[in-house]
């Protein structure tokens, strides 16, 4: 059953029209890697507006006791006011990327791959807070965009990745190396071609292809094992795909540790147990959340 | 950093709390004798608690005042038992059979099967699991319902072992009497309350054959002397006992714990525990919600 790369990068191309990928995504994409500063309040202002469903999600998002909002916004322009376009850029980014996912349902449902990818992005945060590393925000979209090759996978290629998940919970192993087997490649390669496609800042693309093989990570090594780690803890928390993969994992044994280790000096007072336990606290929002996000869509 | 006034205040009048509450000098001088004697702190935001257990048992000695208690426990003939039917009211704990389901599915779809699997290369092995701070007994039994549940399956041929230890002779008479109420038996399912346990009036009573393979003692974890034979572990249990313990009693503890395990064995915490700053040689593992920390093969020197 395995997918040629031609065919893979064909459907790709393709995936740019399909009309569930908001208009405003890819240019929201495009700029992660400037400045929000520099980046056009009104033109992002203008394109969340347009879209009846996405500024009511926004809306929503802006609204969440996540974001620690004293009072109300009501308006995305308010929204923009009240929480600076750092924060609007990544509440837009969070529910452009959900409207990405197709609505059909198989072993892995978009739900709980949105649950995932909301949890790593908010979890990747908190962890890249608490070791210290100098871009909380970046970890964040980092967190939400690393399985960006599973979307398309469930939009391109349902039938292959249905195969392949089944085979991830028949063996028990994780769904990278279930793709490998059943598919030849993974969701990261597939990931890093969309990714390259729509012009992705380069620590992204980094995050979305090596999440799996941190030891092959270069310039953003940290960032990578960062998220590569937030990963495990949110599969291993009932954050993960909505199906059992691995039952025992040895984090220790994780290469990312090392990058972490040489890149941040904080590291020496991270206490893994106790932000193990943490995650659960983001389990309840991360649910109400996506599925109001989801109401709203 | 608080200074050791704040921990060990002056013994001259009552003393302010951190949250503006004063409490009898006495009372801290009743805390240090605890720490003393069983290495059991009571921080300061257990202080009303401990308050309160001492009433309770002024009331049953006839002393007046907590300076009047504090007589009866340095100087009466009684003091030894006193002393530990204090430390009773303070260990007690309210627990509930199957209590913590992740860890219990972690022990059952990982470590069971795995720790049984190094067991069957030897013959008449052993599978020895150790229940410390057992309190009344809810999770010694719960392990052993595990282990008779799985003796035809994964565990056949192994020779099953409950050990249970608490500080607390009450808890720990409650625990070999074996009679649950409502709350501690509402998560045993119907077929479960059926096989090992019989009605008694409103209460279930566990059966001989779970009984059986469990055994009670009364171990203080900081006795050096008792904790050096409880050998030959497989897994140990200690769930919400360390609270009690300061740094340094605690690193004691653990390092008991590391000694006693098997190479190969896990150690399981309670919900909110870790052992960050207090041991290095385990290693941390994650299960689908739950963590446990691990014994390898060979204890790692030094790093």
């Amino acid at each position: 059953m395995a997918i040629l790369l031609a065919d893979i990068s064909r459907k790709i191309s393709d995936l740019d029209n399909i009309p569930t990928v908001p208009a405003l995504l890819v240019p929201l994409l495009r700029r992660l890697g400037e400045p929000a500063e520099k980046v056009s309040v009104a033109e992002i202002v203008t394109l969340i507006s347009y879209d009846k469903s996405l500024t009511a999600q926004c809306l929503h998002m802006a609204n969440s006791p996540l974001l620690g909002m004293r009072n109300r916004v009501e308006t995305v322009q308010g929204a923009v006011m009240a929480l600076g376009m750092t924060k609007v850029r990544e509440v837009a980014t969070t529910c452009c990327l959900l409207r990405a996912l197709p609505a059909r349902r198989g072993s892995l449902q978009p739900n709980d791959l949105w649950k995932h990818s909301l949890a790593c992005a908010m979890v990747s945060r908190e962890f890249a807070r608490k070791v210290g590393f100098a871009d909380p925000e970046q970890a964040y979209l980092a967190g939400l965009l690393h399985d960006l090759g599973l979307i398309v996978e469930l939009t391109t290629f349902p039938k292959e990745f249905e195969a392949a998940t089944h085979v991830a919970i028949a063996k028990r192993c994780p769904i990278h190396e279930a793709e490998r087997l059943v598919l030849g490649v993974n969701h990261c390669v597939i990931g890093e071609m969309l990714a390259e496609r729509w012009h992705l800042p380069s620590e992204m693309k980094e995050v979305i292809r090596h999440h799996h093989d941190v030891d092959h990570a270069s310039t953003a090594a940290v960032l990578v094992s960062i998220v590569s780690l937030t990963d495990i803890l949110c599969r291993m928390r009932g954050l993960g795909y909505g199906f059992e993969e691995v039952r025992q994992v040895d984090l220790s044994s994780e290469y990312a540790w090392k990058h972490i280790g040489e890149g941040l000096p904080k590291m020496r007072d991270f206490d893994l147990a106790r932000f193990t336990l943490e995650i659960d606290a983001y389990i309840e929002e991360v649910e109400r959340l996506v599925t109001t996000l989801f109401d709203l869509a | 950093m608080p200074s050791t006034d704040t921990m060990f205040p002056t013994r001259s009048s009552r003393v302010q709390s951190p949250s503006g509450v004063g409490f009898n000098s006495y009372l801290y001088q009743i805390r240090d004798l605890i720490y003393q004697i069983a290495g059991i702190l009571q921080p300061d935001h257990r202080l009303e608690f401990l308050e309160k257990r001492c009433q309770k048992r002024m009331a049953v000695v006839g002393a007046g005042s907590l300076r009047d208690y504090y007589d009866f426990l340095t100087r009466s003939m009684n003091r030894t038992s006193e002393l530990t039917e204090l430390l009773n009211e303070i260990t007690i704990g309210e627990t509930f059979f199957f209590r913590n389901l992740p860890q219990i599915e972690a022990l059952r779809k990982v470590v069971l099967p795995a720790v049984a699997e190094n067991k069957r290369r030897f013959p008449f092995s052993r599978l020895r699991v150790w229940s410390a701070g057992c309190s009344t007994g809810e999770e010694a039994y719960t392990l052993a319902i595990l282990f008779l549940e799985e003796s035809e399956g994964m565990l056949k041929n192994l020779k099953l072992e409950v050990l249970a230890t608490d500080l607390n002779d009450r808890s720990l008479e409650k625990a070999r009497a074996g009679v649950y109420g409502d709350y501690a038996t509402r998560n045993l399912s119907a077929y479960l309350q059926e096989k090992y346990f019989t009605p008694a009036g409103n209460l279930l009573a566990v059966k001989d054959t779970l009984k059986s393979i469990v055994q009670f003692s009364r171990v203080n974890l900081l006795d050096d002397s008792k904790m050096i034979f409880m050998k030959n572990m497989d897994v140990i249990f200690c769930c919400n006992v360390m609270i009690y313990f300061d740094g340094v009693a605690r690193k004691k503890v653990v390092q008991h714990y590391y000694n006693n395990l098997l190479p190969k064995s896990y150690l399981f915490l309670g919900h909110s525990e870790s052992l960050f700053g207090i041991n290095d040689q385990f290693r941390l593992v994650h299960f689908p919600g739950a963590t446990a920390y691990y014994k390898s093969e060979q204890a790692r020197g030094g790093l």
